[in-house]
């Protein structure tokens, strides 16, 4: 949700931060004064974590090379590079006096595609050290060029062509982050961005409320809120046009030609969601055996399988939501419902207060538009990672799982799904689903305590820190990594700050083989674990009591060889 | 404590928060250690945006203390 803010405002929340708060340290990368930028960065970042405040490190004025060279080496836990045209060229500025004219225009496109290349490499080092948001210029060129101003001249077109080079590059960037220039234009207006007075008098660049609004974005962009789990949809006038039940399975439509385009474009968007590991479900009011031979229409632009639970039944919708919500073992506050019937959505929404209800508005494109949006806003992650496209399809397997654990003998069941781990201690900078996982997981993880990227990466680089991804497969198909072990390790002690597992690997007694590989590194014999009781982890206490260990407080609980499991089921292996 | 006084106040706790509130009418780029230049541009800022006017960059070395900012408002307020 956009936040508008002026300067005043800006600077009394800046103000009123208490004093002892934690505090995080973001270098911004200009080559601009940074000025009021700095201040919207700091007002901003207090907004989205109120208990938090940031610290501003800048560089140098009108040196953007050397400031990214400073900024790699700080102690910054992120960045933020912004880079305008006179950081590539100073006569692309208001503030040089070297002219733009012909003559000069093949010398000034030469130079900005040298400072491409090395802003590039610099970038890629600074991202090696923590998380960077980029932002491409967001101001016209200074008149350059000898057409008129509603005329793009060449030399213009060969710029943005140098820029969107750079910009698919940078893209690619492990732990780096490009600005969306469509969603700046959205919230800043071109037009109104620039402030020459400001620029010619103090060096700085922009209108306050373009520094706001980019701000604001940049804040987001750094830290984006933790994306949805799982969409839960309806059928009629929504996942198609019309009512299955009356018309007939062969009768609802979704394309261009039955004016039904909007429910294909929905349509195709789950099916992209579902690519990208989004559970899907479906509520619906409807006969049951009717549905179900819709959605084994080949037609559709997401086959049926690709939801589940598919829940189908004249009763309430919210408690079709509250089994799905228990198929998927999620909370409702990572859950997404669309249904177009505002009664159905007040009904779910007062049943699921957490959840969020969107409507889908069949009679308005536009509003269609906007909610297909709003949930790449809800969904959209940096990453996709292999697990994700596994997720579906092991929330079967777990469901079969349960079922037949419930029929046989524990110990037996779990040894027949010939399941294997792998224990990865390779430690990556770029692999992101470690801390993906430390940061979603809440049943069964060791504290709840959530790490930002820049402090992942520091921890990465202490040399007496480990960080294990736990990977399991067995005969039900691969889960990827499900689990996570992080801490430090001196000599004989083992200290872990983050352990999680994944709820989907539930019921497979993992957990026991993760402290069996903790207790079997060299040297170890003895592991302390940073326990916190939270609302969620749940799971994770009733594993310790197990074990013989009190969770009644937060502190550290010891474990040693004769808290293990003495046969486990699964085998093992490592990698280093 | 007149309106003009009063919101130019507001602006220069926002900008000096460790400043006292009974030092404010005293202060001046002069006497004040923490109003260096990028509080100065910072603090006309604040003001311009409080009054929604633009300032002209001659006045950006004429509006040194609180009691020159009160008097230009107060100025212009009785011109208007």
């Amino acid at each position: 949700m956009k936040v508008e803010l002026t300067l005043n405002q800006a600077l009394a929340t800046i103000k009123a931060q208490p004093e002892g708060v934690s505090r995080s340290k973001i270098f911004l990368v200009c080559g601009f004064q940074p000025l009021h930028l700095a201040t919207f960065l700091k007002a901003h970042y207090a907004l989205r974590f109120p208990d938090r405040a940031a610290d501003v490190l800048e560089g140098h004025y009108g040196d953007l090379d050397g400031t990214l060279a400073v900024a790699t080496k700080s102690d910054a836990t992120a960045a933020v590079v912004v880079i305008e045209w006179g950081d590539l060229d100073s006569r692309l500025g208001l503030r040089s006096s070297g002219g733009w004219g012909l003559s000069v225009e093949a010398d000034i496109l030469a130079n900005c595609g040298e400072r491409w290349a090395r802003i590039l490499a610099r970038l890629e080092e600074l991202a090696s050290r923590m998380p960077v948001a980029v932002v491409p210029p967001t101001l016209p060129f200074p008149f350059l060029g000898h057409t008129a101003g509603w005329q793009m001249s060449a030399t213009e077109a060969d710029l943005h062509k140098q820029a969107a080079g750079f910009l698919a590059e940078a893209a690619r960037l492990a732990n780096l982050r490009v600005l969306h220039p469509s969603r700046l234009a959205k919230v800043s207006p071109e037009a109104s961005r620039r402030d020459p007075n400001m620029e010619l008098a103090a060096g700085f660049l922009y209108s306050l409320r373009h520094a706001s609004a980019l701000a604001e974005q940049l804040v987001q962009l750094l830290y984006p809120p933790s994306p949805m789990k799982g969409l839960i949809t309806d059928l009629d006038e929504t996942l198609w046009s019309g009512i299955v039940g009356e018309v007939g399975v062969r009768a609802v439509c979704w394309g261009v030609g039955e004016h039904a385009q909007i429910h294909g474009l929905f349509q195709q968007q789950l099916r992209h969601f579902s690519e990208m590991g989004v559970l899907l479900a479906i509520a619906s009011k409807n006969d049951p055996a009717v549905a179900e031979e819709a959605l084994r229409r080949e037609d559709l632009l997401i086959p049926g399988t690709a939801f589940f639970p598919v829940k189908v039944s004249w009763g309430p919708k919210s408690q079709a939501v509250a089994e799905i919500l228990q198929a998927w073992n999620i909370g409702p506050e990572s859950v997404v419902f669309v249904d177009d019937s505002p009664m159905e959505l007040a009904e779910v929404g007062a049943a699921f207060p957490a959840m969020t209800c969107l409507p889908f508005d069949k009679r308005n494109a536009a509003k269609a538009v906007e909610l297909f949006e709003q949930l790449r806003d809800l969904f959209g992650k940096p990453a996709v990672h292999r697990e994700d496209a596994l997720r579906q399809a092991s929330i079967r397997a777990s469901a079969s799982i349960r079922e037949a654990a419930a029929q046989s003998d524990d110990g037996d069941f779990v040894r027949a799904l010939q399941g294997k781990l792998t224990f990865d201690t390779r430690k990556s900078s770029g692999n992101k689903r470690l801390l993906e996982l430390i940061n979603k997981t809440n049943q069964f993880n060791l504290n709840g305590v959530r790490i930002g990227e820049g402090e992942w990466l520091r921890h990465l680089e202490d040399e007496c820190s480990f960080a294990v991804g736990v990977a399991y497969e067995d005969r039900f198909g691969p889960l990827g990594t499900i689990g996570v072990l992080a801490g430090r390790q001196c000599g004989g002690l083992v200290e872990v700050t983050s352990w999680v597992l994944s709820c989907r690997a539930f019921s497979r007694q993992i957990e026991h083989h993760m402290l069996e590989y903790l207790l079997g590194r060299p040297g170890v014999t003895a592991i302390r674990l940073c326990f916190r009781p939270t609302e969620r982890n749940g799971p994770l206490q009733e594993f310790l009591r197990s074990k013989g260990l009190d969770c009644g407080q937060p502190g550290i609980l010891e474990l040693t060889r004769e808290h293990l499991h003495t046969q486990l089921p699964h085998e093992a292996r490592t990698l280093e | 404590m007149t309106d003009i006084e009063s919101r130019v106040t507001t602006c220069f706790a926002n900008v000096f928060p460790d400043l006292p509130a009974e030092e404010i009418p005293q202060a001046s780029q002069e006497s004040l250690a923490g109003w260096d230049s990028v509080a100065h541009i910072t603090l006309l800022s604040a003001i311009a945006e409080e009054f929604q006017c633009e300032l002209d960059t001659e006045f950006l070395e004429t509006l040194s203390s609180y009691k020159l900012i009160v008097e230009f408002f107060e100025a212009r307020s009785v011109n208007r």
